[in-house]
């Protein structure tokens, strides 16, 4: 069974190759169909290896599958090989999974778009380059798969490519990325001379004992690494291209910008989680960021009008999260919140897409309301997303694996209270914009009138995602409530254990009170502040200061802005100063002298016989010259 | 000679064998298909024949040998004429030229490259060579009612006897200052020391300039393009393929058993030769818009680079030129294959302008192109990364460091005119109608022979990138079996 694994990213490529290359011939449902069963087979297919993988693990817990080796000469022999094991085998379970929920729900929500059949195409390139992400066995393959999901991020964001502004934001997005690609590719740089391999195994099995910890190398390169991860995932500092990357189609919001692609930073970490425990100073840092970004977010949350750029930053907001959980050496607490986040973001994307589509392309929160009768689905379904977001208590599988990451960040071995107070904070402001965007989208007075009813292709990944985000949460649950490991003791046959300090069953149970009271807290104020008395908050955003935090905000505590102050105008201006590009005249010069050249023996080339013989004869006296008098 | 050597040399006397049965039937049926179908018969014979070729290395008598060096490069070049003559059907099935003798002189060509293969003495050296050039001549001349191709053919006759008279001069030198022309007791004389080394040099330098203009380099490369212009489309596949095969195994074998590395001049030679052939092979493509032309210079820039191969010589240089010479083949064959497929009743498809726009007429035909191209260029997943690879890695290993700076340099130039063609083909129609482009609507109808070997031609191209571990070990293999006492196998 597990011989099977090279078919699951394979068939993804096969789609895309087939769409690539007739899909615009096809009728758009066979695309449609290509693209919704190369997934779809994919996801059977990782069910079967999961349940062959638990049910008979292969020795040491890590399965790899040689597919070939390129080649072999002269002592380089690059092999590409697929790695899986627990951590691999979440990941590919999520994107075939959620990925196929995804891509069904597109066959509607896309139906009649120019390019039915590109956008299938490359969503199916997306979905194996991630699963190449995932599943390479070293550095070079991931690195491959990093950058093909950068290029569909880039290619699915300017989707609509007629629209200039998508245009842009593709171009942001692919740009700022590009930083932190730049950083991790010498970060792999590094990792290659100093320890030979880029083989992931080997890595993890080499470097402890050629670096001390914390030594300047593994701190370096941990941080290099990072500097890809919070690139891809949308952390500080380069968080700013992931809300402008919401002019996609919301399907692709949902797989690429909320559920897969920005977590791959946070696969990243937990990959190479030797070489960060090996730089103390860097996955502090990592915890830092991630508590940093988790509050940045949740503050603009909470002052967006657009629904898409809430739920993007709301993931912004819980990827840092999973940063945080890194950061305190929590990596199972971290995957288990990639899968859940994974679930419950799909379906409020997906949600949100209906939503969107009913009103017709309206995506403004404030001029929605009470849709809540006429989509009932999608109400009940989006209700259940959003309280995993807000991590209600108990019932939502978002509890317990936020509530995971509290516990260790407040008693784990690399503890810390201001980790966990930044945690507990933004658990509030999550609750806060979670319960204002239903209330808003919702509740209230209905303000257009239906434009589109979704059939059942579209309901049914929400169900399907809903029952997933509430019972998905099962499978871990802490001391006091059952006290079932499975999650973290399957991670943990990768993934190194976290030791609980100090406290015991009560300490744990304070922790999830205090969590759960807040939740409930914050749902609880923006109930009265939304939905009571919302004079009180329009008073307050119309104060001189109330003002003008909003708008900072909103903004994104104007990072943008910054950025191109710093950055994108100095640029600019020197590429208006150069116009005429000085730097050019090197290449051009180069150019001109091809050209030359080319002038020159094209002389030779005149077709004459008589000119040919002397060119031989020329050449003959050329010959004879070297070999005897040389 | 004995009867068990005719066993031997079972491809040779099947090719012959058809070319007589051939001329016979035509005489008395001349039919296209048939003739044909016998060329092809005669053709895949031989190399079926290969298998039952037990007990090598063979000598048989002076002027033959027949090891596995030799088998290899007769499978590959029979494989690589029954491509030809495959394209070569549907080409002619156009034509109202008389066709039928065109397959006589291929499978004549054919058993010359095939004689230099396994020639260990001069007299076959210069045997093979003129069965091979004189079909030629008639076959670059083929169509008469194109002035280029006579044209074409004058040319190619004139100087290609020129250089075999360079040739024989030079073997006259070797021999009046050795008294032998058999190549193993040449080696065995220059090994005793008591050599006239100037004598011996000027010998080497004209069979060089012989070699050189079968091989197509610099300087003796001017014939090049005119001849592939002109010559019909199937019969530059072959002159670019078969004839320059063959000259190249023998040289090889030549070289490293006379172990000509001990000249240093001769290095120095083989070095300008192959910087040169670079340089100007890329330098004309650039600004060609003639597809055959362009071929063609490319054509002289990568027998530039595979005298890299030739440089760093010993196992390591064998492997990677014949592995490089496998892939030049296959993106040769599959080039000029397209240029067939893609050809006129009146002329060849040689303008650029026959390729504008051919991805939206042509798929498929539009896609292989870019295949051969990208691995003409060298781009990875195609057999001349890999080929390309290891040439450099046997040039770096042989410490060959300005030879392959330049093969880099001339990789980075080439890909322009490579990727010109690719852009042409895939701009659309809409686009070149109003940038005022003339754009063809109509393109001649796919034979089946054609279309298959194209895709033979393509599969082998992405596998022998991707997985070419296994033609390397096979490369190895029939290397290693090579009958030479001289040969310094570096490990």
């Amino acid at each position: 069974m597990l011989e099977l694994l090279w078919i699951v990213p394979a068939l993804p490529f096969l789609g895309f190759l087939i769409l690539a290359l007739i899909g615009s011939r096809m009728p758009g449902k066979t695309a449609a169909a290509i693209g919704v069963a190369s997934i779809g087979l994919s996801a059977l297919l990782t069910v079967f290896i999961g349940i062959n993988f638990i049910s008979s693990p292969p020795a040491g817990r890590v399965y790899i599958q040689t597919l070939w080796e390129w080649f072999n000469v002269a002592g380089l022999n690059p092999g590409i090989a697929l790695r899986l094991d627990a951590v691999s085998l979440t990941f590919i379970f999520v994107i075939t999974f959620v990925g196929f929920l995804i891509h069904l729900y597109s066959v509607e929500y896309m139906e009649g778009e120019e390019g039915y059949s590109r956008f299938f195409a490359y969503m199916n390139l997306f979905v194996g380059s991630m699963l190449m992400l995932v599943l390479g066995d070293n550095l070079v393959l991931l690195y491959l798969g990093w950058e093909g999901v950068g290029l569909c991020s880039y290619l699915l964001i300017g989707f609509w490519y007629k629209d200039p502004a998508n245009g842009y934001a593709a171009r942001k997005a692919f740009i700022v990325t590009r930083v932190g690609d730049t950083a991790m590719a010498i970060g792999l740089f590094i990792l290659f001379t100093e320890l030979g391999s880029l083989n992931i195994g080997r890595l993890l099995e080499v470097a402890p004992l050629n670096w001390p910890v914390g030594s300047s190398m593994p701190v370096l390169a941990a941080a290099l690494l990072l500097g890809g991860a919070v690139g891809k995932s949308a952390q500080l500092p380069l968080q700013t291209w992931l809300p402008d990357a919401m002019a996609g189609p919301t399907p692709v919001s949902a797989l690429i910008h909320a559920a897969t692609m920005v977590t791959a930073g946070v696969y990243l970490i937990a990959r190479m989680h030797v070489i960060f425990t090996l730089a103390p100073v860097v996955l502090t840092i990592v915890g830092v960021i991630g508590a940093l970004t988790l509050l940045l977010a949740g503050f603009s949350a909470l002052t967006q009008h657009d629904i898409k750029r809430v739920l993007a930053y709301s993931t912004i907001s819980q990827i840092g999260y999973m940063f945080l959980a890194l950061g305190v050496g929590a990596w199972s607490a971290a995957v288990f919140h990639f899968m859940i986040h994974a679930f419950f973001k799909a379906l409020l994307f997906l949600g949100a897409g209906v939503v969107i589509l009913a009103l017709h392309h309206e995506q403004n929160m404030f001029k929605m309301g009470g849709v809540r009768k006429m989509i009932p689905v999608t109400f009940w379904t989006f209700l259940i997303g959003s309280a995993s977001l807000a991590a209600l208590p108990l019932v939502t599988g978002g509890f317990y694996s936020k509530d995971l990451i509290l516990f260790y960040a407040f008693d784990g071995e690399r503890a810390n209270r201001w980790l966990y107070a930044a945690g507990l904070l933004g658990a509030l402001i999550t609750a806060l914009y979670t319960t204002r965007m239903v209330l808003l989208t919702f509740f209230g007075e209905a303000k257009t009138h239906l434009h589109h009813k979704p059939t059942w292709i579209m309901e049914m990944p929400l169900v399907v995602l809903a029952v997933l985000s509430t019972f998905g949460g099962f499978v871990e649950l802490p001391h006091t409530l059952g006290h079932l490991t499975l999650f973290s003791d399957f991670m943990q046959t990768i993934l190194p254990g976290n030791q609980v300090a100090e406290g015991g069953i009560s300490t744990e149970l304070i922790l999830q009170l205090t969590a759960a009271v807040t939740a409930i807290l914050g749902i609880f104020i923006a109930y009265m502040l939304y939905y009571k008395n919302p004079e009180r908050v329009t008073a307050l955003r119309r104060s001189a200061f109330g003002s003008r935090l909003h708008a900072f905000w909103k903004k994104g505590w104007g990072f943008d802005w910054l950025y191109d102050t710093l950055f994108v105008n100095p640029i600019v201006w020197i590429a208006e100063v150069n116009k005429s590009d000085f730097i050019d005249l090197i290449y051009t010069f180069i150019a001109w002298v091809n050209r030359m050249f080319n002038r020159a023996f094209s002389f030779t080339q005149s077709g004459r016989l008589r000119w040919y013989a002397m060119g031989i004869a020329l050449g003959a006296i050329i010959t004879l010259t070297i070999a005897v008098f040389l | 000679m004995t009867s068990a050597d005719l066993y031997y040399l079972m491809p040779l006397i099947i090719i012959a064998g058809a070319s007589v049965v051939m001329l016979l039937v035509i005489g008395f049926y001349r039919d296209h298909t048939v003739t044909f179908i016998l060329s092809i018969l005669g053709l895949a014979g031989a190399f079926i024949s290969l298998a039952y070729i037990r007990g090598l290395p063979r000598e048989i008598g002076a002027l033959v040998i027949v090891d596995s060096y030799a088998l290899f490069y007769w499978g590959l070049i029979t494989l690589a004429s029954l491509a030809v003559a495959i394209l070569s059907y549907g080409y002619f099935s156009k034509m109202e030229e008389e066709k039928e003798e065109y397959y006589v002189l291929l499978l004549t060509a054919t058993l010359g490259s095939l004689v230099l293969v396994v020639s260990r003495n001069f007299v076959s050296f210069f045997m093979g060579l003129e069965i091979l050039s004189v079909s030629l001549y008639a076959l670059v001349a083929y169509l008469p009612e194109r002035k280029r191709s006579v044209e074409a053919g004058i040319k190619y006759l004139v100087l290609a006897a020129a250089s075999s008279a360079f040739l024989l001069f030079g073997m006259a030198l070797v021999y009046a200052e050795s008294g032998t022309m058999d190549f193993l007791k040449l080696g065995a004389h220059l090994n005793s020391g008591a050599v006239n080394t100037p004598l011996i040099l000027a010998g080497f330098a004209l069979m060089v300039i012989a070699v050189g203009f079968k091989l197509a380099l610099a300087p003796f490369h001017m014939w090049t393009p005119d001849v592939y212009e002109g010559a019909p489309a199937p019969v530059t596949a072959f002159v670019a393929t078969v004839s320059k095969g063959g000259m190249f195994a023998l040289w090889f074998r030549f070289f490293t058993e006379v172990n000509g590395y001990r000249f240093n001049s001769l290095m120095i030679l083989f070095t300008v030769i192959a910087i040169a052939s670079m340089f100007i092979g890329n330098f004309l493509a650039l600004l060609q818009n003639n597809v055959k032309r362009i071929l063609a210079y490319s054509s002289i820039a990568h027998l530039g680079y595979l005298l890299i191969a030739f440089l760093a010589g010993g196992r390591m240089g064998l492997e990677a030129g014949t592995f490089y010479l496998v892939a030049y083949f296959i993106t040769t064959l599959g080039t000029f294959g397209i240029v067939t497929v893609l050809s006129f009743k009146e002329r060849d498809a040689d303008s650029l302008d026959d390729y504008r726009a051919l991805y939206w007429r042509r798929p498929l035909l539009a896609t292989a192109f870019t295949a051969m191209l990208m691995s003409l260029a060298g781009i990875p997943l195609t057999a001349g990364f890999v080929g390309k690879f290891y040439l450099a890695a046997a040039g770096v290993n042989t410490a060959l460091w300005l030879p392959v700076i330049i093969l880099v340099i001339n990789s980075a130039i080439s890909v322009y005119y490579y990727l010109k063609i690719v852009v042409v083909m895939y701009r659309s129609p809409e686009e070149e109608v109003v940038a005022g482009m003339p754009v063809m609507t109509v393109s001649p109808a796919l034979s089946v022979g054609g279309g298959i070997v194209l895709s033979v031609l393509t599969i082998m191209l992405v596998w022998f990138g991707t997985f070419p571990g296994g033609i390397i070990d096979f490369i190895k293999i029939m290397i290693s079996g090579i009958s030479s006492t001289a040969i310094t196998m570096v490990p």
